[in-house]
C-alpha cells in the first residue's frame, strides 16, 4: 500500500474523533445527571472537564494540519480531513453546551423550581442517540444513514417548544420564579441545538461520500445565545 | 480560485448549497473558452506497438492543460504528438486528427517548420545552446528571417521580459547561456520558446530537473504566459499539477499497454472528486 503513512494518519484521527465524540457524550449526559439530582459539586467538575474537550479538539486540529502539510491528501483523503476539522469544531461546541447546563446547576444552587425533567431527559436521549449513529455513520461513510438522522431532529424540536411553553407559563403564572425560569430556558435552548449540530455532522458525511454540500433544515436561528 | 455564491434550494429535508462536482460539462472544451487544439481519436504507433489509442481531448487557448499519469502511460508521446516532434523517431505512424486553431498539423501540404515554430517546445532539462544568453533568444528569429539588429534587441528584450529573465540577465547579455543557473537556464529556454511568438507552448516535466525555488518561479512565470499563450504540460508531480493547471487529462495504458485519456475535467474537480476510481487512486497516491 502506497500511502501507509496516511492512512495511519487518518485511522488515528478517527479514533481520537471517535474519542473526542463519547467525551461529549459523557459531558452532556453528566450535565443532565447533575440537573436531576441536583448536584452542585458534580456539576462544578463537569463544568470543569469541558477543558479535556478543548484540548483534545486542539489535538486533533493540530495533527489534521499537520497531516495535510507532511502528506498533502489529494480528493477523498482531502475531503476526509476536511471533514475532520469540522466535525471536530461542532464536537467541541456540544461539549460547551454540556458546560452551559452544568452552570445552569450551578446557579440554581438549591433554589426550589419545577422542571419539565422528563422532557428534557427525552431531548438529552434523542440527540446523543443522533451523534452516536451519526459518528458511525461517519466513519462507515453512510451517506443513506447521514441523511435520514436529521429528520429526527423534528422531535428534539417539537420537545424544545413544549419545555419552553411549561417555563414560560410558569413564569407567568409565578413571577418571582423568572430569573430562576429564564435558567432553564438556556437548558432547553442548549439540548436543542446538540441536534443541530449532529445535523451538520451529517452534511459532512454526505461531503466526503460524494462531494456535495447539503444543507439539511434546522430551525438553528439563535446562534448568538449558545451556551 | 473562485468562491461561487452559495444558493440554499428550500426543501423540506435537504437543499445542495454546493458540490465539488459543479460542472455539467464533460469535457472542458465544451464551455464557452475557445478551443486552441482538438484531438480527434488520435492512435501514434512505433512500427507495430500501438502507443496512443485514441485519444480525445479539447485543449482550451489560454489555459494551461497539465497531462498526468504513471510512467510509460503515453504521456509524453502525446505531447510530443503536437508538434510532430514524433516524427523525428523512425515508423512513427498516427491515426486520426490534430488540429492547432484549424490547420491540421498532419495534413498533407502542412510545413513542419512552421508547426514547430507555432508549437513551441521546453523540455525536461534545461538545454541552451553553447551561445551566448543574447543569441539563444535571437536565434529562432534569425531562423525565420529576422536579421535588423533593432528588431533583433527587442525581440530579446521583450521575450527575456516574458520569461522573468530580463532583470536577472540585462547586463551580461553577451555572456554564455551555461554561466546562468539552471533554473535561469530553463527560463532562458522558455525566452527562446517564446521568440518565435507561438500560439502554444509544450512544456514536459519543465521543473523536475529544478530545485523548488525554480520551480515555483516557473510556475508563477506559466501564469503570466498563459495570457498570450496557451500551455500544455506534462508533470510527474501531481502538486504541480495542481498548482498550476487549469485542466487536467489523466492518462492510463489498456491491458495492450496503449495509453489513453481516461478522464478530463477542470484541475479543481480532478484534485477534489474524480469520477474514475483509477484517478482517484492515482491523485491520492494508490496506484499500482
Amino acid at each position: 500500500m502506497p500511502r501507509e503513512t496516511l492512512d495511519r494518519h487518518i485511522h488515528r484521527l478517527q479514533d481520537e474523533i471517535l474519542l473526542l465524540g463519547s467525551m461529549v457524550e459523557q459531558a452532556v449526559m453528566s450535565a443532565m445527571d447533575a440537573l436531576k439530582r441536583r448536584d452542585i459539586p458534580f456539576a462544578r467538575r463537569v463544568y470543569r472537564d469541558d477543558i479535556n474537550i478543548n484540548e483534545k479538539r486542539f489535538a486533533i486540529e493540530n495533527a489534521i494540519i499537520i497531516t495535510m502539510a507532511t502528506q498533502q491528501p489529494m480528493a477523498h483523503d482531502l475531503r476526509t480531513l476536511a471533514a475532520f476539522l469540522e466535525i471536530s469544531t461542532e464536537l467541541e461546541r456540544m461539549g460547551d453546551y454540556a458546560k452551559g447546563i452544568a452552570k445552569v446547576v450551578i446557579r440554581l444552587g438549591d433554589y426550589d423550581i419545577p422542571m419539565p425533567l422528563r422532557e428534557l431527559d427525552q431531548m438529552a436521549e434523542i440527540s446523543m442517540s443522533m451523534l452516536h449513529r451519526a459518528l458511525g455513520a461517519f466513519m462507515e461513510e453512510n451517506a443513506n444513514v447521514a441523511s435520514q438522522i436529521p429528520l429526527e431532529d423534528d422531535q428534539v424540536d417539537e420537545l424544545y417548544d413544549r419545555v419552553y411553553r411549561l417555563i414560560v407559563s410558569s413564569m407567568i403564572s409565578n413571577p418571582e420564579v423568572i430569573d430562576h425560569a429564564n435558567l432553564l430556558l438556556w437548558v432547553d435552548h442548549n439540548l436543542e441545538r446538540l441536534a443541530d449540530r449532529v445535523t451538520n455532522i451529517c452534511e459532512r458525511t454526505v461531503f466526503v461520500a460524494t462531494g456535495e454540500l447539503l444543507e439539511f433544515e434546522t430551525d438553528d436561528n439563535e446562534e448568538e445565545i449558545d451556551s | 480560485m473562485d468562491i461561487p455564491n452559495t444558493q440554499i434550494r428550500p426543501g423540506k429535508l435537504v437543499s445542495v448549497v454546493t458540490s465539488l462536482q459543479k460542472k455539467s460539462a464533460d469535457q472542458p472544451g465544451e464551455e464557452e473558452t475557445p478551443l486552441k487544439i482538438s484531438i480527434n481519436n488520435l492512435s501514434v504507433f512505433y512500427g507495430s506497438f500501438r502507443a496512443l489509442r485514441d485519444v480525445n481531448l479539447m485543449i482550451p487557448a489560454h489555459k494551461i492543460t497539465a497531462i498526468i499519469g504513471p510512467s510509460g502511460c503515453g504521456k509524453s508521446t502525446l505531447l510530443r504528438s503536437l508538434n510532430r516532434m514524433n516524427d523525428l523517431t523512425p515508423n512513427t505512424r498516427i491515426e486520426g486528427e490534430l488540429l492547432i486553431g484549424d490547420t491540421n498539423i498532419y495534413g498533407p501540404n502542412v510545413d513542419v517548420v512552421d508547426i514547430r515554430r507555432r508549437i513551441g517546445m521546453v523540455f525536461q532539462r534545461p538545454n541552451p545552446f553553447p551561445k551566448s544568453i543574447y543569441e539563444n533568444v535571437a536565434y529562432g528569429p534569425r531562423l525565420y528571417g529576422i536579421f535588423r539588429r533593432g528588431e533583433l534587441d527587442a525581440i530579446v528584450e521583450r521575450s527575456l521580459q516574458q520569461s522573468a529573465l530580463w532583470a536577472e540577465v540585462k547586463d551580461k547579455l553577451n555572456q554564455s547561456a551555461f554561466s546562468l543557473s539552471g533554473g535561469q537556464q530553463q527560463r532562458l529556454c522558455i525566452a527562446r520558446a517564446i521568440a518565435v511568438e507561438p500560439e502554444v507552448i509544450l512544456m514536459d516535466e519543465p521543473a523536475s530537473a529544478l530545485d523548488p525555488v525554480a520551480t515555483l518561479k516557473i510556475e508563477e512565470l506559466m501564469q503570466e504566459l498563459k495570457k498570450d499563450y496557451t500551455i500544455t504540460i506534462v508533470t510527474h508531480n501531481m502538486q504541480q499539477a495542481a498548482r498550476v493547471s487549469d485542466f487536467t487529462a489523466m492518462m492510463m495504458v489498456d491491458e495492450s499497454r496503449a495509453g489513453s485519456v481516461i478522464e478530463y475535467n477542470e484541475t479543481q474537480i480532478i484534485f477534489t472528486l474524480p469520477k474514475d476510481k483509477r484517478t482517484e487512486d492515482y491523485v491520492t497516491g494508490r496506484f499500482g
